[in-house]
């Protein structure tokens, strides 16, 4: 059976592609199942879909944790605990990164037993929940490297899943996606099919027995308040509103008030953005009076940041 | 609202307590979460949210919460009963001398316009009818937004949604909760938005000063359902209320007040054409029989704005 696992941001097709790549396995004759992860589908924040085929029927269900192919559309997305990109590789995994460095940069990177390929990232957005075509580019790449899907059957499950935005959309992410496909010729089949799960091999969760509590101490009671800024949303932005104080007019109350999050302080009529949990929105960009916040790519604002 | 007394005069006099927490995983750019920070902030801590399901479900989930105080989750189509169960015990404890009288807590429905606009309109006109001290907001985006966007009750003419994606988008018409509300003679009703804040703060400085059933409608532009651009969280909603889309009105004392009036009223093509839902209506050929309906509505209604 093929584990295929899709790692993007909320807004960059994900969904899409495996939805793209299941359609493709399914007219090669597999049986297939393709599912994004339920819950979290927020612009920018992490995103999972997965995609199972095998030649018999699938018994298994939920998430994939031993994936024989695993695709990063975002490479900002691996050092993010909550994408959990690297999760469940192994030696006969493998790993594609949708970026513009190297492989060999990405081996040395990541301390990880699986092959690693990347498929270079031709058009680079400043704001990257905006990268063009990265769901067809990827479900593309990853049918070539499963080795079993031709490029007429990846055509048809492209046509199936895009055809209602109309033909023009249609042809031009079918473009790139062949694109993506050609690319991958080198190492076309690379992924092996996974073994069927067994029972024996069955790891328990590292899990902690708990004794048996009564409703009122084991029951999800929350106890204290404002626990939520322990979550860190700061991580979904792609790009980040930087303040110019020489040209912030002191008003206190346009960005802070209007930021959806509340993630603007103002403290004597200075305000602040709080990195943290700043999703990137960039209301606070619009509506600023003069023109005082400016939207930067987080990865240069990043590069940008002094180290404390 | 100028013969009305308010500490809101002007933008400086907001509150920028930011109550509520940050850290919440609704989307970046949501209207409806703009609106609930400013209307908590002028709330205060001493409320308990009875949240009926949809998208601000999510707010508690467990152990993170944003609020400062109570949540309560209840189905779809059950927060108003949930509401007069917390009130009702809230009564109690009172009335027994259980708790002081400063530690009461108001009670606040937060509901989604699936909820508001359909499965839970039946709890909420028995809640009405009873006349229960509470307030109800609703964040309306419009849609199942949650899910995916299906319609609801609350789903404009054309809108394209998840279940209405072709030809020309949704063919029904969105329901006026509002008036429905108003049928019922509530202590008080209004509709707001996060894009106009001061406007905001007055009606629910007021909603507050009343007791029983009152209506606090915020219309939530949405940017991952109405397909747009999140930083146009606020250009869009300032853009429903002067294309006259979205009146901005309250009801008090048994009539219904503009708290704005646009004028001049800008085209709602400026409005629609900014929005992916309402692509259609531009491209590829711009309907503009279409258009002109739509715009006519608007005007109709502002004709006689009164009722």
């Amino acid at each position: 059976m093929y584990r295929i696992r899709f790692h993007g941001r909320g807004g960059q097709g994900m969904k899409t592609a495996s939805r793209i790549l299941g359609s493709a396995l399914f007219a090669e004759g597999f049986e297939v199942q393709d599912a994004p992860r339920y819950g979290a589908e927020r612009r920018g924040a992490p995103i999972f879909a997965y995609v199972r085929a095998d030649r018999r029927p699938i018994n298994e269900r939920g998430i994939i944790r031993r994936p024989d192919l695993v695709v990063v559309a975002d490479d900002t997305l691996i050092p993010v605990p909550a994408a959990g990109v690297l999760a469940g590789l192994d030696a006969y995994s493998v790993l594609l990164i949708h970026s513009h460095e190297s492989a060999d940069t990405w081996r040395r990177r990541l301390n990880t037993p699986a092959r690693v390929l990347v498929l270079p990232l031709i058009e680079e957005s400043a704001d990257r929940a905006d990268l063009p075509y990265v769901g067809a580019v990827c479900a593309g790449a990853a049918a070539c490297l499963l080795g079993v899907i031709s490029e007429d059957a990846l055509a048809t499950a492209l046509r199936d899943e895009l055809g209602p935005l109309g033909e023009a959309v249609v042809q031009r992410n079918l473009d790139k996606a062949l694109a993506a496909y050609r690319q991958m010729v080198e190492v076309c089949g690379v992924v092996t099919e996974g073994r069927e799960a067994n029972a024996a091999d069955y790891t328990p969760p590292e899990w902690i027995s708990l004794a048996f509590e009564g409703a009122n101490v084991s029951a999800p009671v929350i106890h204290a308040g404002l626990t939520s800024s322990a979550v860190k949303t700061g991580l979904w932005r792609t790009l980040r509103p930087v303040i110019d104080y020489d040209r912030c007019g002191r008003c206190w109350w346009v960005c802070s008030s209007l930021c959806p999050d509340g993630a603007i302080q103002v403290e004597e009529g200075r305000p602040t953005i709080d990195y943290d949990h700043c999703k990137g929105c960039l209301v606070c960009v619009a509506v600023c009076p003069p023109h005082a916040i400016e939207a930067q790519p987080e990865r240069t604002a990043e590069s940008l940041e002094t180290p404390k | 609202m100028s013969d009305v007394e308010t500490r809101f005069h002007r933008f400086k006099d907001l509150p920028s307590t930011q109550l509520l927490g940050t850290g919440t995983p609704m989307c970046a750019g949501c209207g409806g979460l703009q609106a609930l920070h400013e209307i908590y902030d002028v709330l205060g801590e001493k409320t308990v949210f009875v949240n009926a399901a949809g998208c601000m479900t999510l707010l508690s989930v467990y152990p993170f919460t944003p609020f400062r105080g109570s949540w309560l989750y209840t189905a779809m189509a059950s927060a108003p009963a949930g509401a007069q169960g917390v009130r009702d015990a809230l009564d109690i404890l009172l009335e027994q001398e259980r708790m002081p009288p400063e530690e009461d807590l108001r009670v606040v429905v937060l509901t989604g316009d699936g909820a508001a606009y359909g499965m839970g309109l039946s709890a909420t006109s028995g809640a009405i009818e009873r006349g229960l001290d509470f307030l109800y907001i609703v964040y309306d985006n419009e849609g199942y937004g949650n899910t995916g966007q299906q319609y609801s009750g609350a789903t404009p003419h054309a809108a394209r949604t998840a279940t209405s994606r072709m030809g020309g988008g949704f063919r029904g018409d969105k329901k006026d909760l509002f008036d429905i509300w108003v049928a019922h003679r509530p202590a008080y009703a209004a509709t707001v938005i996060g894009a106009e804040p001061l406007d905001l703060a007055r009606k629910v400085e007021r909603a507050m000063a009343i007791k029983g059933p009152k209506l606090i409608l915020a219309l939530a532009p949405c940017p991952t359902g109405w397909d747009f651009d999140p930083k146009l969280t606020v250009d869009i909603g300032r853009l429903a209320v002067r294309t006259g889309i979205w009146p901005l009105k309250e009801y008090v004392d048994g009539r219904v007040v503009h708290s704005k009036t646009p004028h001049p009223r800008k085209p709602v093509k400026e409005y629609l054409s900014l929005q992916g839902r309402f692509a259609h209506l531009f491209e590829p050929q711009r309907n503009a029989a279409e258009l002109t309906r739509m715009q006519a509505k608007v005007d109709e209604y502002w004709a006689d704005p009164a009722t």
